[in-house]
Parts: C-alpha cells; sequence; structure tokens
C-alpha cells in the first residue's frame, strides 16, 4: 500500500516536474503549452503512453484496495530500543493487537528525542496521532486547557475503566469532571539495599531519623557510601529526593495540604523537611560527597551497589530491572523495602504516588471510538499488561491496575509480586504520598529540581527556595493551571 | 510580463524551491519568534499580548544575568585559547613534511566527532571513581578526585575545555589553509634577511592570513551566543547555574517551565547581539578598517 502511494506521488510529481519545465520553455519560445505532442518523436510518445498506463493501472488498484483497508490507528510512542521498550510494543501490543481483530490496524510509531515536543507540534498543526502519549499530568493539563485531547469520559463508562484502574491514577486523568488521560505507566518511590551485607553486618532498615542517620554513620565507617544515587545525565534526579523528605518528614497529610491550597510551602514543616535534606547531603550520605552526587549515573548505582561500594539505592520502581539484572550474577541478595519515616508527621510508611507516562486520545482523531478501543484492549487483561512490563524489566508500562496474585505469572521475579500486591494493599488503605513530577504544575515542577542545586551551594537559604516556590504555586492557582489531586 | 520571462526572472523560478523551503523551515519561525516575546504563550493554549512585560521581568531574572555574563566569558575564553592553540598548531604542521595529513586529521577529528561523543568522552575523563583522578589516586597522587564538571568554581571553564578541546581542530585547518597561501618568495626573502621563525609569523605568516583571522573572530563571537549542546550535555548550567548559558536558559524555560513568549525574548536579546557585532564588522569594513 505504502509503495503504491509512492509511485502515484513520484508519477505526479513528474508530470509537474514535466510541465513546469516544459511550460517555462514554451512559454518563453512563444509555444502553445498544450500541444506537448508537437516537440516528442514517435518513440518518445509511444514510451510516454506505456509509462501512463502502468502508473494509471497501479493508481486504480491502489484506490480500489484502500476502499477495503482497515481503519488505520497511529499511536505515537517514544523510542527505547536500546531498552526494549520499542521490539516489546511493537511484538506484545501492535502485532497481537492486529491479529486480534480484522477491523483495525494499529501503528505504533516511535520517535527519537523529546516525544512531548513532537507531539505538541503535531497537534498544535491539527495533526498528529490518534493516540497521544505524553510525560505526565502536567502535559496532559496543558493540551486540556488548549482544547487539544478529546473526553474519555464516555469510553470509560462504556468499558468500566474507573473500575480497572486504581483510584488515585484515575483521578489523576480527570480535568473538569471528566476524564482526559489514561496512565500508561506508574511508579514510587523505594529502597534497594544489599541484604547479604545488611545480614553479615546485623544492620536493620531504619524505621526513624535516628535510626537512618546512626545506620548511614555504621556504612561510612566500613568504607562504604551509605547511599548511591546522582544525577549526572538526569538532572531532575534531585526531585526525587525533594519528594522523600516532603513525604517522610513533613508526612503525606501535609503534603495534599500544599497541594491543595490549604497549607503553604513556606509552613515551619516544609522548611525543616529541606534543612535536613540539605543538612544530609552535604554530609555525602549520597555517593560521598555533594561533587560526587552530580557525578554519579545510572551506570554507577547498580555497579557501586552490587560491588558493596554502596550499601543502599534510594530509586524508583523503575529501578526493579536492573536490580534483579545486577544481582542474578553475585552471589548477594537485594532486599527492597518502603522508606522510613523521618519525622513525626510522616505517618506510616507509604508509596509516593506517580504517573510516569499517559495516553489520550486526539481531539482531531478521525476514528476515537477505534482508537479507544485500541487502549481497552491493552488493558483489558491484566496478564498481558504484566508480561508487557516483566519483559521491559518492570521500568515501563507499569499500568496501574488492581492486581492480586493470580494476575502474575509463576517466573515472574518474587520481590516484583511482593511489590505489585504491597503497592495496591498500602496505597488501598490510604498510605500514600506524591511526587513532584505527577502533582505539581509545570513551572513549580521544575522549580524543585533547578534550584534545589542552589540550596545546596548556599546561594540561597531554604526559606527562599520554598518562597519562590509558593509564588509559582500561586502563579498556577490564578491560572487555573493544577493537577488535580483526588481527596484523601 | 516580458519581464517575468526574462533570463534574470528565469533563475529565481529555479530557486523558489529552496526560497520557500529557507522560509518555511527559517524566516517564518524567527518572525514568530520576535513577535512571540511580546506574548505570555505557554506553547499550548491562547496567545496573549504583554507588551515589554517579558523583558522586563528578564532584566530582574538573576539566572539570565548569570547567563550573560558566562556567556561573555566564553566568548573570552574562545577568543584565546583556541585561537592560540590552533595558530601554533597551524604554523608548526606547515614546517612538517611527512606524515602531515595523519597530523591534520589528528587535530581534526574531535571536530569531526558528534558532540555526544565527545561529552561522553570527557564525562568518563573527569569521572572521581573510574577517570583520570581516580587512576592517579590509584598511584598516590591527588589530582583531579573529583569531577571539574561538578564544581562551582570550574564547571564552566570544564565545559569550555571540551567544547575548546573539539573546536580547535576546525580553526588549525582553516588557519593552515589561509597559511598555505602565503606566497613562498615572501618567506625566502625573510630568510634571506635572517629572520627566525617567531619573526616570519609575525611579519609574513600572521599579516596575509589577517582575512582568515578576523574571519574567525567574528564566527566565534556569534557562535558563542548560541552555545548550547556542550553545556546541556555536560552540565546542563549547573551546578547551580554556574555553567548557565543563554542558550540552555532559554531552552529550560521554553521547554520545562512552558514559558515560550519569555524564551522568545531571551532569543530575541540573543538575535539583537548578534546582529550588533555583525553590523559592528561590517561598518569596519566599510570605514577601510583591513579586516
Amino acid at each position: 500500500m505504502a509503495i503504491c502511494k509512492i509511485l502515484i506521488i513520484l508519477w505526479y510529481a513528474f508530470n509537474l516536474i514535466i510541465v513546469f519545465f516544459y511550460s517555462i520553455i514554451k512559454v518563453k519560445k512563444k509555444w502553445d503549452v498544450l500541444k506537448l505532442s508537437k516537440i516528442l518523436t514517435e518513440e518518445e510518445k509511444l514510451y510516454l503512453k506505456y509509462f501512463k498506463i502502468i502508473f494509471t493501472v497501479i493508481l486504480f488498484f491502489s484506490y480500489t484496495s484502500s476502499l477495503s483497508a482497515k481503519t488505520k490507528i497511529t499511536w505515537w510512542n517514544y523510542s527505547d530500543e536500546g531498552g526494549g521498550l520499542d521490539s516489546n510494543l511493537r511484538e506484545l501490543v501492535q502485532d497481537k493487537f492486529n491479529a486480534s481483530q480484522n477491523e483495525i490496524e494499529l501503528e505504533i510509531v516511535f520517535k527519537d528525542g523529546n516525544i512531548n515536543d513532537n507531539t505538541r507540534t503535531a497537534l498544535l498543526a491539527g495533526v498528529g496521532p490518534d493516540i497521544i502519549t505524553s510525560s505526565g499530568s502536567s502535559y496532559v493539563k496543558a493540551y486540556h486547557d488548549a482544547g487539544l485531547l478529546l473526553s474519555l469520559e464516555k469510553y470509560s463508562k462504556e468499558y468500566g475503566w474507573k473500575d480497572i484502574i486504581l483510584p488515585w491514577a484515575y483521578n489523576t486523568g480527570v480535568f473538569d469532571g471528566e476524564f482526559y488521560s489514561f496512565p500508561s505507566n506508574y511508579e514510587t518511590m523505594l529502597y534497594f539495599y544489599n541484604k547479604t551485607l545488611f545480614e553479615e553486618n546485623g544492620w536493620k532498615l531504619p524505621t526513624n531519623l535516628k535510626e537512618y542517620e546512626a545506620l548511614v554513620q555504621e556504612i561510612r565507617s566500613k568504607g562504604m557510601n551509605a547511599f548511591v544515587y546522582g544525577s549526572s545525565g538526569w538532572q531532575p534526579t534531585h526531585e526525587h529526593l525533594v519528594g522523600n523528605y516532603f513525604n517522610t518528614y513533613a508526612g503525606p497529610e501535609n503534603v495534599y495540604k500544599a497541594l491543595t491550597g490549604e497549607k503553604k510551602w513556606t509552613d515551619p514543616i516544609f522548611v525543616e523537611s529541606i534543612e535536613l535534606l540539605k543538612k544530609h547531603m552535604l554530609d555525602g550520605y549520597w555517593s560521598g560527597s555533594l561533587e560526587n552526587y552530580y557525578a554519579i549515573g545510572w551506570d554507577d548505582y547498580f555497579s557501586q551497589l552490587t560491588t558493596r561500594k554502596a550499601a543502599m539505592l534510594p530509586i524508583g520502581t523503575w529501578g526493579f530491572g536492573d536490580t534483579i539484572a545486577g544481582f542474578s550474577e553475585i552471589s548477594d541478595e537485594f532486599g527492597w523495602s518502603k522508606l522510613p519515616i523521618l519525622g513525626n508527621y510522616g505517618g506510616n510508611p507509604n508509596y509516593q504516588l506517580s504517573i510516569g507516562s499517559t495516553m489520550s486520545i486526539n481531539a482531531a482523531s478521525k476514528f476515537p471510538d477505534e482508537a479507544a478501543k485500541v487502549i481497552n484492549w491493552m488493558i483489558s487483561d491484566k496478564k498481558r499488561v504484566v508480561e508487557l512490563t516483566k519483559n521491559l524489566g518492570f521500568g515501563n508500562w507499569l499500568i496501574p491496575l488492581k492486581y492480586d496474585d493470580k494476575d502474575f505469572s509463576e517466573d515472574i521475579h518474587p520481590s516484583m509480586r511482593d511489590f505489585f500486591i504491597d503497592f495496591s494493599e498500602t496505597t488501598g488503605k490510604g498510605d500514600y504520598g506524591y511526587t513532584t513530577w505527577t502533582f505539581y504544575p509545570a513551572e513549580a515542577g521544575s522549580h524543585v529540581w533547578k534550584e534545589m542545586e542552589v540550596v545546596w551551594a548556599g546561594d540561597i537559604s531554604v526559606m527562599e527556595y520554598l518562597e519562590e516556590q509558593q509564588k509559582l504555586w500561586d502563579k498556577a492557582r490564578s491560572k487555573n493551571a493544577l493537577i488535580p489531586v483526588g481527596k484523601r | 510580463m516580458n519581464i517575468f520571462l526574462s533570463s534574470n526572472f528565469i533563475k529565481w523560478y529555479f530557486l523558489l524551491p529552496v526560497l520557500i523551503i529557507h522560509f518555511l523551515v527559517i524566516i517564518f519561525p524567527s518572525l514568530t519568534s520576535l513577535i512571540l516575546c511580546f506574548t505570555d504563550w505557554n506553547g499550548f493554549g491562547t496567545i496573549n499580548f504583554v507588551g515589554l512585560e517579558n523583558f522586563r521581568e528578564l532584566f530582574d531574572d538573576r539566572v539570565f544575568k548569570k547567563s550573560l555574563k558566562h556567556n561573555l566569558i566564553w566568548t573570552i575564553l574562545f577568543l584565546t585559547i583556541p585561537i592560540a592553540v590552533a595558530l601554533l598548531g597551524a604554523y608548526l604542521l606547515t614546517g612538517v613534511k611527512r606524515f602531515q595529513l595523519f597530523y591534520r586529521f589528528i587535530f581534526f577529528f574531535p571536530y569531526i566527532l558528534a558532540s555526544v561523543v565527545n561529552c561522553l568522552i570527557w564525562k568518563y575523563l573527569f569521572h572521581p571513581m573510574h577517570g583520570i583522578g581516580a587512576y592517579f589516586s590509584s598511584l598516590g597522587f591527588d589530582f583531579l578526585t573529583t569531577s571539574p564538571l561538578t564544581n562551582k568554581s570550574t564547571s564552566l571553564y570544564a565545559v569550555a575545555w571540551v567544547d575548546g578541546w573539539h573546536f580547535w581542530g576546525f580553526l588549525v585547518v582553516i588557519y593552515i589553509t589561509a597559511m598555505y597561501q602565503v606566497d613562498e618568495s615572501l618567506y625566502e626573502a625573510a630568510d634571506i634577511e635572517g629572520a627566525t621563525k617567531w619573526q616570519k609569523f609575525r611579519h609574513v605568516t600572521f599579516p596575509m592570513i589577517r582575512p582568515t583571522f578576523f574571519f574567525s573572530i567574528l564566527i566565534i563571537i556569534i557562535w558563542s551566543v548560541p552555545a548550547f549542546d556542550y553545556v546541556h550535555m555536560l552540565t546542563n548550567g549547573g551546578p547551580a547555574y554556574s555553567s548557565e548559558v543563554l542558550a540552555n536558559f532559554l531552552y529550560y524555560e521554553a521547554f520545562y517551565q512552558m514559558k515560550v513568549g519569555y524564551a522568545s525574548s531571551i532569543g530575541a536579546l540573543m538575535f539583537v547581539y548578534v546582529f550588533l557585532v555583525t553590523g559592528l564588522f561590517g561598518l569596519f569594513r566599510y570605514l577601510g578598517w583591513d579586516l
């Protein structure tokens, strides 16, 4: 089909070029444009005749075959060939969906670079894919405000999505009372630690600030880094630490109040949280020093954890795949844990909620019903969802559905299964916090990590940092640019 | 009608496709950007005209002032070290008879590598745990134990070093080409006079390559303004904006803060600066300065 279309385009282009150049020459020499045959030899006329017949036949067949073609649905997603995303999505989603029915042909197009930049440009031009991928709620909010997204409310009711998706995840896609975006990946923050190392040294995971600080000193006295973590290659890493300290020191209840405007970010509890983070950072909790933290990147995390140069790694669930892979090659075992509660208002150990990526339907899509069918197919079989995310090391396509034990096959790593189940139970009980990259509006969200370095450098105080943060929240609130936060 | 069919006009018809592409890809977006700098557009929704508000906010923005200062430092750094190294390298290369092409390739090689590759190489060389510093530590020397890219006082210079390392090969090639244009008889005359190598460079080579030299000055000043890729990949303007430059700041404002109008005002000021510099060079030429 594509070859036919290319040939048709070439045929028309060929005709246009011939007419263009000959008309220039003929007009200049005052020749009649239509009497093309007067300047060709008999042999040339015969060749041109055969040329036209062949392409007319191709044109005829391509149009007749297009009448019986399936409805084509395009979906743009970011590319991560190295991580296996492209091949897995093609094999487990595109090919399987296309093989499962005869009405719709799904084509997933993988975009290099920033998917949001590509998508934004296309949407503003009134084109773009039927199914849109974005990096999170702040983009969905912006697209929704610009009228670029189709409401999925009727499809949600038809297919029962509200009953399948975890409530907090569903709510992040609700704007003005209607459902617009579907979370295709959820994440949270945890600790991975070298369990064998802990057992050999008699260390226990901390449950409060005193134990946390004591454990760090104990580990460092053995010549290791307490935590390996760093921002090389991804400066927004700082927001992970800010979110961790907000949710474990100030506590999710206070964070919720600040998100909804009931409390200000300049409240003493948040100032204390960031002062504590600053103290720990300058004490070298992560990778030994502030300079090393800036120099350490993804490659170093797992190599340091598996070679006992560091005891713990505070990272998101996207670290599961490489942690499992790294420890499978050594005799040490790893463990994982929720973050310890560091402050009196921290509440119970909790999971911070985060949406890593979203899917929506383009308001300009000509086939929204078919696009909704594709989305529904993807989440209707939880085993298929788990198989896809398993192939991607559980760092991607962890769709926030209500999982239980029977949704997992026997070959899933026990740590992963335990996490999935514990996450559903813990968040179901209400023990959850909020990540900055999901629940903060764009300006405030990027201010969190960009200005954190300035605080660590001592160029501005913690209070000045939080005052700037509060100003950005006030600005977003006045422009109705906040991300929806479901009721606790 | 006859004017449009004259041979002068026919040329424009053949240039038309290229001009259309140039208009759509360069001129139209540039004009749009100049208009957007007077708006508060976030890249998605409605565009509201805000007058000079973006510029007022910009001149109060501490990060903008820091970025501007860093761009000026960047320009000074690139007008000195790469030029000095390139002139020296090119002059020495003209005296090399055997394997000259190989040496030229060595100098030029970093320039043809993708900037991503250059950045990765130097990030690993500067790495505190498995770079040069770690190697010297294993020998008992304390040298580069922390990456200069992660230190506030050295980050800008470290990024400029990496970019300069990649750039001076380009300068070597253009200088060496200019040096080969110099008439050999001038060097012979200088030899007869008993001139030293330095005197030959100062009184023969440099005056003869002056147009190329000033051209290189102009392109360095102009190219220093949109310096972006090495800063973005090595430090992203950090730590704490110590290596922030205008182009990286513009990118952050446009794509992370979603303040396209504000970012466009930064772009407008960059354009004005380059326009003034180019105009200045043109003025000097018009006044008869031998540039």
